[in-house]
């Protein structure tokens, strides 16, 4: 009976190994392409000749063409974004926000997080927009119980499958205070990016076994020490694998990668304005299991 | 119960452990900034939203409105914010008019300006990308000390904030900085001394990380939003046939040191 319960022990620790949350283990190799932006400001169309670097480049048309051929040629496509869609032309002046969100709908975004200049006209207007987003939004740390319609559109996280592979999405913002006038924020409150991290990253891996951790941050590059940023976020969060950045505007010509306990972050941000478009190609080994105990087992 | 069968529950337990640890680690493969150019074409389907769209917003943004010969330009840290001195003697000028009591100082935000003036024939959409923030002009009351401090804190924001009004230098290092704070005839600034500044209400209620300009009192909203006296400006110009050009400069000095570590971004002592 004692060797029939051990027995029984043993094929349900076996199973557990074999249909855990590293979802990747049955199909060998897995690759996943995050393709992102950030601070588009509402660059609808290409930027006109006089903008220096910028002239002739971007152009949200030019951008759903270059997505759909790359999905046309990848397995697994994420399309991101890290906020700051709006504010910067005449565009968000007249359509205030909605335009935006249609085109971006179009392309055929997965997720994006809320920017500061997203507050521009107000909470109200900010909701109004998202009606014509077909994507969802997320952020872990705004309380938005004070806004309920703002707080039934934005997620505080998700996770998008793939064949043997699930990805955690999550996002967080800059604190409003000297960035978005009060009136603008009502009924939204900003909390500190890492706390929330923490606890939504613990979430991801330990409850949703997600192979991966993607944080869309709208907290800058480097903040000079003024305030949390995207390479603080990857010293204290243990658990994140990509933080695709945004606020600061900052052209990375290739990711920065930054050790941490127990892994590497990487980091990447790409510019403004929609000027390019970032690509991440990652591959997934099989089976990973680590003997970490394999050590206190001595089969007689 | 014997050891082989200790050491295989040892081994089932182990195994439930590891398949609680962190999944396979993602190997980065291949990353690029892909710069989106002409050569990559257009979605047709995207192309086709955007086309009426631009025609009707090119025939209302695209008025003509005054000639710019020299354009405005933002200028670079430790440089004359020209475009910004032009704002802020307009917000001050305006608000004075408006409610016809004398406003000391027009101060305002070189982020909130979001595009330099290229010179040639100025258009409305010019202006809205210039600021296209829905801001109000607004009046406050401050202390001279107030307006001292509020200079203070855009030098250590953004090297100097656009003013009107007033003018400062800031002599000697980066590490021993001597700065001098005055009305712009060089006349002191009274610490006690009450008077009326002119900025936006998103300033005003944000502060945009100047703790002093967020201390005005008695705001009295003016009723103008920003974009829209910049736009009559433009227009009242043009219908004059006058150019726009560029506001007189000089409102910051910097000793040559300091010029030099504003330019490589170190952080200011005071």
């Amino acid at each position: 009976m004692v060797r029939r319960v051990l027995f029984a022990a043993l094929v349900a620790a076996v199973a557990a190994v074999s249909v855990p949350g590293q979802s990747q283990e049955a199909h060998g190799p897995v690759r996943l392409t995050l393709l992102h932006t950030n601070d588009t400001h509402s660059r609808i169309e290409p930027f006109a000749a006089g903008n220096g670097a910028y002239s002739g480049k971007g152009g949200i048309a030019r951008r759903a063409a270059l997505v759909k051929k790359l999905r046309s040629q990848l397995d697994h496509v994420l399309l991101l974004d890290a906020g700051d869609v709006f504010q910067g032309t005449p565009y968000f002046n007249r359509y205030k926000g909605a335009l935006d969100y249609q085109l971006m709908s179009m392309v055929g975004y997965d997720a994006v997080t809320l920017g500061n200049h997203d507050f521009d006209n107000g909470v109200d207007a900010l909701v109004a927009a998202m009606k014509e987003a077909n994507f969802p939004f997320v952020n872990c740390n705004f309380d938005m119980s004070g806004a309920p319609a703002l707080a039934a559109r934005v997620k505080p996280w998700l996770v998008k499958s793939f064949p043997g592979l699930k990805v955690g999405i999550t996002g967080v913002g800059v604190d409003f205070k000297g960035l978005v006038a009060p009136r603008n924020h009502q009924g939204v409150i900003w909390k500190d990016p890492v706390a929330s991290l923490l606890q939504v990253v613990q979430h991801l891996r330990d409850v949703e076994k997600v192979d991966m951790v993607v944080v869309l941050s709208h907290l800058g590059f480097d903040m000079k020490g003024d305030a949390i940023d995207d390479q603080i976020l990857a010293r204290r969060v243990p658990g994140i694998d990509v933080i695709i950045g945004g606020h600061s505007h900052t052209f990375l010509e290739e990711p920065v990668k930054i050790t941490r306990e127990g892994g590497i972050t990487t980091i990447f941000q790409v510019g403004f304005g929609g000027v390019n478009l970032g690509r991440m190609d990652f591959v997934f080994h099989q089976g990973s299991l680590k003997p970490v105990e394999a050590e206190a087992v001595k089969v007689q | 119960m014997d050891r082989r069968w200790f050491g295989t529950l040892l081994l089932a337990s182990a195994l439930v452990l590891g398949a609680a640890e962190p999944p396979a680690k993602a190997t980065l493969e291949y990353s690029k900034a892909v710069p989106v150019v002409d050569s990559v074409g257009e979605d047709q389907a995207v192309a086709k939203v955007i086309a009426p769209l631009a025609l009707e917003l090119r025939s209302s943004f695209g008025r003509e409105l005054v000639r710019c010969p020299s354009g405005l330009f933002r200028g670079r840290p430790a440089e004359e914010n020209l475009l910004g001195y032009w704002v802020a003697d307009l917000m001050r000028s305006k608000a004075a008019q408006v409610l016809g009591v004398p406003v000391k100082v027009g101060f305002t935000n070189s982020g909130g300006l979001r595009a330099n003036l290229r010179p040639g024939i100025l258009k409305v959409g010019d202006i809205y990308e210039v600021m296209p923030f829905e801001n109000e002009l607004v009046v406050a009351e401050y202390t001279g000390a107030e307006v001292v401090q509020m200079v203070k804190d855009g030098l250590l924001r953004r090297a100097g904030e656009p003013i009107s009004g007033v003018k400062a230098k800031v002599m000697g290092t980066p590490e021993k900085p001597e700065i001098t704070v005055t009305w712009s005839d060089g006349s002191p600034i009274a610490p006690d001394e009450v008077v009326k500044v002119a900025l936006t209400d998103y300033l005003l209620t944000s502060g945009d990380g100047m703790s002093a300009v967020r201390q005005g009192r008695r705001p009295i909203t003016v009723g103008i939003p920003l974009r829209d006296l910049l736009l009559d400006e433009c227009a009242r110009l043009g219908r004059l046939k006058f150019p726009l050009l560029a506001p007189a400069g000089g409102r910051y000095e910097f000793s040559p040191e300091v010029a030099q570590a504003i330019r490589d971004r170190r952080k200011l002592s005071w």
